[in-house]
């Protein structure tokens, strides 16, 4: 179990200094975007999707960039991506809220709660071709209130589809805290809604994450699934880098939430059972200087062209060439 | 040539492309049991099965999902929303997915997939079962409109648009789907963006979409025994727009009359007027005229929309205005 930890530790770890990465390419104006910080919630990128095989889907959010490094997409497609150049997943089209990398069967979205809806559809195409495929869609608690939430359940349920949907509570809807817009203690008691059973799970725990998700990615492919698990964890950072925090919360809470994070968590946890702690911060290090050949090497990358941004807005039709974009500039 | 409804072409449509590839299925409300509202896939439950037709809750935000994530997959869906008023309720997985994966994938991922739909005044259902909403996805970049007007354009069009690798908007009219004409027993395919002449004539163009082609046809029969000669041009996809076959008949006839159901402001019929503008400006005899539905909602009541949209007579009046021989 320590070699479990030490190794989701090491992922972790990649996740927060890559987060801090784009945080500071952001503030440089090399992410254009809004930039969502994904800082204190990397057990659940870890736990959860990393814990899928190559061939499953994952649907994520607008802040997507931790899940699509623990979902298998290189890393150096999904910060070029963040950077709008060509050798993004999305060839630089998409950003740092919407890309997709098909090759690692990963897929996001800037529209809250879409991916509820499109997750059943995957799963529906893995369940008639018995393919043995899982379709998990992660989601944040604010998604929890939008109205796919409830149809695409629903119908996961009736069909009994194979999606793990997993509500990564990180307690804010932007500057919403929860107990403002979710009358009920936990999302996940609206499981119960839809004839499912109500899973909470500690989302700063890596192993317990982990765990959860493997009991449920396992219960989807004996095609007893859905699944929906709350995996409770905390939004250190704001929105999006600069939002005004003061407006909705204590900065204290930021102090006392940040004792409770995953990586002092596993950090404290590997230290006690006598992990040297030598060996930790040489993994920094070679992390560190991964991290800044590969910003180095991003900066490189050549952006998109004009030709690029019309080139496949659809598939042309053998009668109708215009399908495509470019005429519809000069027509 | 056997004549059949056009609800019955398109259930023929449906058969032949479920057995020519199992990755083809119909999905939405009562698609199954009822066989649909119009009962367009009527008695293919019982062949195909629940693989192949998936009567859904009433979530038109998760089953125009659902098509997309199947779509991804490589499945061929048909999403049908009852009436088109209720993809209000599906547009932000039609808008914001469906029309943009393919783009954001660099052009690896590819949706085959039909929403598919009706609209249109006619039979009494009042403002939120009777609006011709297709200008809403003319505008959107990655989709393409289909609007047939006829049973023979409906079966080749529907199978084309299922065999298709985009996202397609599959527009019926609730007052056609009892209509009879010709279908061929053979098999055949109307293809995407290609507009029809329904029928041939020198003194005026008049292009018409979806239920107003047969009125259009009717007036133009009528305006005939007063010696005028319209040409009655059918675009069959509103986008992308065969140009090519408005601009022919509009240099031909130095006239131009557009009539749609849906309201003429901010809508497609704005559109194709520019498109003749453009191409035809130093051929136009007259500025060109829509003749489009009214901007309210469609009235409840035994006769009162029909007051809101075009008719035979209207649309007489409007080209003989045109014409100058009111």
């Amino acid at each position: 179990m320590m070699n479990e930890l030490k190794e989701f530790y090491e992922q972790m770890l990649l996740l927060r200094l890559f987060d801090q990465q784009c945080m500071d390419l952001k503030k440089k104006d090399l992410i254009y975007s809004g930039y969502h910080p994904y800082e204190g919630q990397e057990a659940v990128a870890v736990g959860f999707c990393g814990a899928l095989k190559p061939d499953d889907v994952l649907l994520s959010t607008h802040r997507p960039h931790c899940h699509a490094v623990a979902k298998g997409c290189p890393i150096e497609a999904v910060l070029t991506e963040m950077m709008g150049r060509r050798t993004g997943c999305s060839g630089g089209l998409g950003g740092a809220m919407q890309f997709i990398a098909v090759e690692n069967n990963f897929y996001c979205g800037s529209v809250v709660g879409s991916n509820l809806g499109l997750a059943t559809g995957f799963a529906l195409a893995m369940k008639q071709r018995q393919s043995g495929q899982v379709c998990m869609c992660i989601f944040g608690d604010g998604a929890s209130n939008h109205g796919t939430f409830h149809e695409a359940l629903n119908l996961a349920a009736i069909w009994k589809l194979p999606v793990v949907f997993v509500c990564e509570n990180n307690q804010f809807a932007e500057a919403m805290p929860m107990k403002e817009f979710v009358a009920c203690e936990r999302i996940s008691m609206r499981a119960r809604g839809y004839g499912l059973e109500e899973i909470t799970v500690d989302g700063n725990d890596v192993q317990e994450s982990r765990r959860a998700a493997d009991a449920a990615i396992e219960r989807c492919r004996n095609g007893q699934g859905p699944v929906l698990i709350e995996a409770v964890t905390y939004r250190i950072r704001g929105h999006y880098v600069g939002d005004p925090e003061a407006t909705y919360r204590d900065p204290a809470e930021v102090v006392e939430a940040r004792k409770r994070e995953p990586l002092v968590r596993a950090r404290q946890k590997l230290l006690d059972d006598g992990t040297d702690p030598v060996e930790l911060e040489a993994m920094e290090v070679a992390i560190v200087e991964k991290l800044a050949n590969l910003e180095k090497w991003a900066l490189q990358q050549e952006f998109p062209t004009l030709e690029c941004a019309v080139d496949h807005v659809g598939i042309p039709l053998a009668n109708a060439p215009e399908v495509r974009g470019p005429l519809a500039l000069t027509h | 040539m056997p004549t059949v409804t056009f609800g019955e072409a398109i259930r023929q449509a449906y058969e032949e492309e479920m057995i020519r590839d199992k990755n083809v299925f119909l999905i939405g409300e009562d698609v199954g049991r009822w066989g649909s509202l119009y009962r367009s896939s009527r008695g293919l439950l019982e062949k195909f099965g629940t693989d192949q037709l998936k009567d859904t809750p009433i979530s038109e935000a998760a089953l125009a999902g659902c098509g997309v994530g199947a779509a991804a997959m490589g499945m061929r869906p048909i999403v049908e929303i009852m009436y088109i008023d209720f993809i209000s309720i599906s547009m932000d997985q039609i808008v914001n997915h469906a029309a943009k994966w393919h783009q954001l994938s660099n052009g690896k991922v590819r949706l085959p997939i039909v929403f598919k739909t009706q609209g249109g005044a006619g039979r009494r259902n009042s403002s939120q079962h009777s609006q011709s909403l297709e200008n809403w996805f003319v505008n959107i970049p990655g989709l393409i409109t289909v609007m047939p007007s006829t049973p023979y354009d409906v079966k080749g069009l529907l199978k084309s648009a299922i065999r298709d690798d985009n996202p397609v908007m599959f527009i019926e009219h609730k007052s056609l789907y009892f209509d009879k004409g010709e279908v061929p027993e053979e098999e055949y395919l109307i293809p995407l963006g290609q507009a029809d002449v329904k029928r041939s004539g020198g003194d005026l163009t008049i292009i018409a979409t979806s239920w107003m082609v047969s009125f259009a046809l009717k007036a133009a029969a009528q305006l005939q025994e007063d010696g005028i000669s319209c040409e009655v041009i059918d675009p069959r996809t509103l986008w992308p727009l065969d140009k090519q076959t408005l601009i022919n008949s509009v240099k031909k006839t130095g006239l131009c009359l557009i009539v749609t159901e849906a309201p003429a402001e901010g809508g497609w019929s704005g559109e194709a007027s520019s498109v003749v503008h453009e191409h035809c400006f130093g051929d136009l005899k007259k500025p060109v005229k829509r003749h489009c539905g009214m901007r309210t909602g469609i009235p409840y009541g035994p006769t009162l929309e029909f007051d809101c949209i075009p008719s035979v007579n209207s649309i007489i009046q409007a080209a003989r205005d045109l014409v100058g021989r009111p």
